[in-house]
Formats: C-alpha cells, structure tokens, sequence
C-alpha cells in the first residue's frame, strides 16, 4: 500500500515543530510497510500534485507567512482542499490553518479576513486586552473517549456552527474559545485542532486513525492497522496528564 | 549624580553583598530589581556616567559570546567596563551589573558599557539610552579624562563625545509562548531603532553593526540608518562557500523578503535563513561585507559570526587589529557556551542549544569535533519557553550511528520520542545527576534552566 501526503506551505506554514506531524506519519506507515512520500505544496505548486494527495496536513504561521498564504490559499488551493475534504479524505489542520479552514476571522481591529469556508466555524479576537490562550492542554475526544494532548498558544476564540461536531472536550486548558469547554472541530474525515505544532507524536492513537481513514478511503475497504510499540509515545502522553 | 539615586545604589549594593554572602544566588537580578522600583529612571543616571559609550549586542543567538568577546578586547586596549557577564540581560540585570560595578558614592567610573540585551527589553533599553543623552556625560562633568592620555590612540575616545553602538546578531524563532512571533519582535525593533536620537551634540552618532546574511537584520538596520538619520551601519558576514550547506534547513524565519514579501533567492546558505540572498523582485540584496574573515577563537558557524559581530565593533571602536587579535587568541568561552569542565577526571563540554536553529548548529559543531557521546537536556521552566514543541523543527536525523545519545530534564519523554522517530534509540536518564557517568568526554546539549541545572551538580554553582 501507499500513502501520498500533501503537506500545505512548509516553508511558510510551520512555526514551531508542525514539521513532527509528518515525522511521525511517515514513520507510522514505514514501521507498517506502508510506503509514503510527502508532497510539499507551497505558493508556485501545481495544483495537480496537490489534488492526487490521500491526506492534508497543513500547519501553524507567523501573521507575516499567514498574509503571503492568504491570497494563494484561498484562490488557489483551498478550493480543491475543499473538494478532496468532501470526499472524505483526511486531512488535519493545526493553529492558523484550523483558522484559514473556518468562513472568516475577525481581527480585534479592522475587517473581517475571509477563511476558505471548508469548516462551519468562525474565529475572533476579543482585543488585546483579553489574554492569550497559553499552557499544556489535557482534553477526551467527545466519540472515543480517548485523551488528547498538546499545547495551545493563540490569541483569538473559534466558535462552531451548529453543523460541526467539537473533536474533545478540555480537561485542562482552554479549547477553542476558553468559555464552552470543547476543543477542536470534526468535519468528516478532517480534524483542525487549537493543539499546535506536534499534535501527532504524543497523540499517536490520532496518527493511527488518520492513517487508517487515509488507506480506507484511497483503497475502498476496511482497515486494521498493524499494532506497534507505543509505550515511549504513551509516557510522554502520561506525562502531560499528571502535570 | 543626584542624591535620589545615591541610595537605591547603596541599597543595591547591600542586596548584592548579602546574596553572594548567604549563597541566595539572586544577586544578577534582585539589586536591579529593587532599585529599579526606588528610582525608575536609574539606566539613564549610569548611561550616562559611561566615560566613552555604551554598546548594546541584541539578537537570539550569539549575544553572551559576543559581548564577552568585546568586553575582554576593550580590557586588553586597557579599557574599563561595565558588562553583565552573569547573562541576565533584561533591565534588572544590567541595572544590577552597573550597581556591581559602581562605587558606594554611586558613581560609575568606567570607560565603556558593554550590556547584552534581551530581544523584548531592547527598546525599553534604547529608550533609557536616548533619556541620558540630556544629561552631562561624566566626563564633561569633572573632565577627568584627558585626551592626551587616550590609551585607544583613535580620535573616537576623545573623551568629549560619548559612543553608542547597537550590535545586531540575528533573528531566529525562539520561545513563542514568552517572546511572541519574530516579526512581533522585529516590528518593536524598527519602531525602537527608528526613534534613535541624534540630535545631541555630547554624543556620536548611533552606529550598528549588523549581520549581513540575515536578510530581516538587514532590512532593520537598513530602515534605521535611511537618509534623514544620522545612525551608520557597518556590516559583517561570511563570503565562504565551502560552508554553505547542501540544502535549506526546515528551521528558517526570513525566506521571505521583508520589505516586499517576494520569496528571497539564496546563492547558498550558511544555517537557517542565514546566507548569502537577494530579492529579485524589489532588488533588496545582501549588503557588501565590511568584515568578513578573522581567525576564528572557537568552533562552530556560529561563532564565527559571533567573532566577526565582535571584531567589527572592537574596530567600530577605533581598537587596532593587533590587539583585537591578542584579545580573541586567549578568549575563554562564557558559561555555559562551550564551556569545558572537568569533573572527576571526566571532561564535560556544555553547548547551550535554546531554539532550532541554535541547536542544529551546536549539533553541527559537536559531531565535526568527534563527539562519541552526547547528552541532551530539555526543560520546560519559564527561562526555557513552556512550550518544547520546537524540538520537531530540530535535525537531530544527522547523528550519525556510532554516537551514543542520553536524554534528561523535565521534558526527558518529549525528547526521547523526538529522537524514536530520528531513528535513535536514547538512554532515558530521569535523574540528571546520573547521566555524568561517562567514559569519553560527554558533549551536553541543554536548554538554558537545564545548563544551570548542570552546572550545579558539576561545579556547585549555577551561573559564576
């Protein structure tokens, strides 16, 4: 089997080790004998390498790289990101990009920047005076009851439509907005999630069930993913959760 | 000096006395701190004390190093200088280092300070500069320097003129959830430098030395120096294509241009977005070097342009070439950078590595020195960053196999995975106290808490 990853703006869209979600989803596969090869699709990319991809990932950006992407993305890409989305295959969007996914964010001044509508959620920025959601976060995926956990760092609040499901509700930490206790966003067979940077290494039963989808939806049938030694992966995860 | 800041030095100097007496190891900080909140405007009063000038090395990576190596040339010149060689570089720390040095009268009696600075502080620092230009210079007041026996033989230290040079080193992703973004950053230093004042008459004008390979230092200090300001600029960096690496690391901030947003062109780069580049779009290109070569004192890229940061100011300074050299060839490494112990028989060498791009290049350097064992520390206190996720952005994938790896500190699994998935199998040390048995010399990697750390069961102290 083969997995062809399309990863969104490297060079601009990874602020501070987004780069450990592809590590490990590359690992995952090759440890399983999946073979992998990860598409970097960035501003000049055709948009045919991008739409023959089986998973998206796209990550966290500085305001600056976020304003370079804007344009590109929202022209560009993010129609056929919108489409292979539809289709079911999965795809997780992390920090900025959880916010480019939405239908737009409403900076504390000025207008309202358009997002690319993929996920039913908009994002604001109560002011610079409201504090900045910062800290390690503990939170149980609402379907699975499993606990995730990462570390979030953002300014402005999401708050979802009445159509999208939360992915987990915080134990510790904040979450989308700090007020409704849910976390991140599940729309399909893609995850956008507040968890910055490496959302994948310590959560790796997420890894797995990306992978799982990813290989479900290409090959059109049941998959069941070979086990494998997590228990570093899980003392990391444990580590989180008692602190 | 006015009697209102008489007594919070004195105060100072008590607090100072007592932590080092009774070992509360707070002393970098605490004097500052309190006479800080006794007379608020109290890094004015000592700027402007300063005999000959004041200069201020800013950046991520590099700025203990590089102070340390222009305090210790303007000491051989037979200089004397005020320097917070403790590494506490926010504005306690350098109120501390002054009260340190002053007198019990309050007065600072030296020629040239030398402060490294915190990214986030340096425009709270240029402000209290700016504030001490409306006051006398020292020497105007009492004309204790006299020109004839100017030991620097340059016109520059003639005594009448103070001089303030700001060092800029570059800028690289550090430490988010404290320092915010590296455009956050580089925004408060355009609206800092563009306030220089030169209008007074007692001073030079501002000078930079700024790193000519990091494309954002260079559109700072280019915007700092544009006509209408008087501020100069001096660059230095590297024209060594043998250094250059085989492809971009994934750890870059400036690959984008600055001024207009293009994606810049490298004609090779040197360790993360430093390198030689241009912008095709707007024509923004690296500036002609100043200074690019010198024998380099230390191993790493990176020191290189520590030492070439520090021989252009040395010379910025009017410090002749030869005793630049003399300087530089008996330079001891700060604490804690590249510093060597020897415990037990055993040699230790410590590589402070805070952020990626700081790291690859310790990791670059101690594999080219023939590591055989290697020992990474990571914590998450708040002098390190809360946030350890930058550890994915690091490249530990070029270990090479014969390298034995330890990991410790508070974030030991984080790190441990981190190396799972580069291929390497750890020894997981919980206790850092046992990760010190070692054969072979053991080249330490450890975030800034963690180098404390080490040095505390090492050589007993945490700092100096």
């Amino acid at each position: 089997m083969k997995l062809t990853i399309a990863w969104l703006y490297p060079d601009l869209m990874s602020t501070y080790g987004d780069r450990g979600n592809i590590i490990v989803l590359q690992k995952r596969c090759q440890w399983r004998g999946i073979s992998v090869k990860v598409e970097e699709i960035t501003l000049e990319s055709r948009l045919s390498n991008l739409e023959h991809c089986d998973f998206i990932f796209m990550g966290g950006a500085q305001d600056r790289q976020q304003k370079i992407v804007g344009k590109d993305f929202l022209e560009n890409k993010a129609p056929v990101v919108k489409v292979m989305v539809e289709k079911g295959i999965p795809a997780l969007f992390v920090c900025a990009a959880y916010q480019l996914v939405g239908h737009y964010y409403k900076p504390y001044q000025g207008e309202k920047i358009p997002g690319a509508g993929i996920f039913d959620l908009y994002k604001e920025h109560p002011g610079d005076q409201k504090k900045r959601l910062i800290g390690n976060v503990t939170a149980e995926i609402v379907s699975s009851k499993k606990t995730i956990v990462g570390f979030e760092n953002h300014g402005g609040r999401t708050y979802l439509g009445k159509d999208l499901a939360p992915l987990a509700r915080v134990i510790k930490g904040f979450g989308n907005n700090g007020e409704d206790e849910y976390e991140g966003a599940v729309y399909k067979n893609a995850i956008g999630s507040y968890f910055h940077g490496p959302l994948l290494p310590k959560n790796s039963h997420i890894a797995d069930w990306l992978i799982a989808k990813a290989l479900e939806v290409k090959y059109k049938k049941k998959i069941s993913l070979k086990p494998l030694d997590d228990s570093l992966e899980w003392q990391a995860h444990r580590f989180i959760i008692a602190r | 000096m006015r009697l209102q800041n008489v007594l919070p030095i004195v105060i100072g100097k008590i607090v100072s006395s007592a932590s080092k007496l009774f070992h509360l190891g707070a002393g970098a900080t605490w004097p500052g701190e309190i006479a800080l909140r006794l007379s608020p405007n109290i890094f004015a009063e000592f700027a402007s004390q300063l005999r000959k000038g004041i200069i201020l090395v800013a950046g991520t990576n590099g700025k203990t190093t590089t102070s340390l190596m222009i305090t210790q040339v303007l000491e051989k010149q037979g200089l004397t200088v005020v320097h917070n060689a403790s590494g506490a570089n926010l504005l306690n720390g350098i109120v501390s280092a002054c009260i340190q040095k002053a007198a019990w009268s309050g007065k600072l009696r030296v020629d040239y300070g030398v402060f490294e600075v915190d990214e986030n502080s340096l425009p709270q620092i240029i402000f209290y500069v700016n504030n001490s230009h409306s006051r006398e210079p020292f020497e105007a007041q009492d004309r204790r320097g006299n020109p004839e026996n100017d030991k620097t033989g340059s016109p520059i230290g003639s005594g009448m003129t103070r001089q303030i040079v700001l060092v800029l080193l570059n800028l690289f992703r550090d430490q988010l959830d404290r320092y915010g973004e590296v455009d956050v950053i580089a925004e408060k230093w355009k609206k800092a430098l563009l306030r220089l004042d030169t209008g007074n008459q007692t001073i030079k004008p501002y000078q930079l030395i700024a790193n000519a390979d990091d494309p954002l230092i260079v559109h700072l200090a280019s915007s700092a120096s544009r006509a209408g300001l008087e501020a100069r600029v001096t660059y230095f960096g590297l024209n060594d294509a043998s250094q250059f690496q085989k492809k971009m690391e994934h750890a870059t901030d400036s690959t984008f241009c600055p001024a207009c947003g293009a994606r810049l062109i490298y004609e090779g780069y040197y360790y993360s977005h430093i390198g030689v580049w241009k912008c095709e779009k707007c024509k923004a290109k690296r500036p002609t070097l100043d200074v690019s070569d010198w024998d380099y004192p230390l191993p790493g890229l990176y020191n290189r342009y520590n030492t070439l940061a520090a021989v252009t100011t040395s010379q910025a300074l009017g410090i002749k070439k030869e005793t630049i050299k003399k300087a530089l060839l008996s330079f001891k490494p700060a604490f804690g950078r590249q510093e060597e112990l020897v415990v037990n028989g055993k040699r230790v060498k410590l590589f402070l590595s805070k952020n990626p791009a700081g790291f690859n290049e310790s990791l670059r350097t101690v594999i080219q020195l023939g590591a055989k064992q290697i020992l990474f520390v990571l914590n998450d206190r708040i002098p390190d960053g809360r946030d350890v996720s930058w550890i994915w952005d690091v490249d530990f994938e070029m270990i090479p196999g014969n390298i034995s790896v330890a990991v410790s500190g508070d974030r030991v699994y984080d790190l441990a995975l981190r190396l799972k998935y580069a291929g390497i199998t750890a020894n997981i040390c919980e206790n850092l106290e046992n990760a010190f048995d070692t054969k072979e010399t053991l080249y330490v990697l450890p975030t800034y808490s963690a180098m404390l750390d080490v040095r505390k069961i090492l050589t007993g102290k945490k700092i100096l």
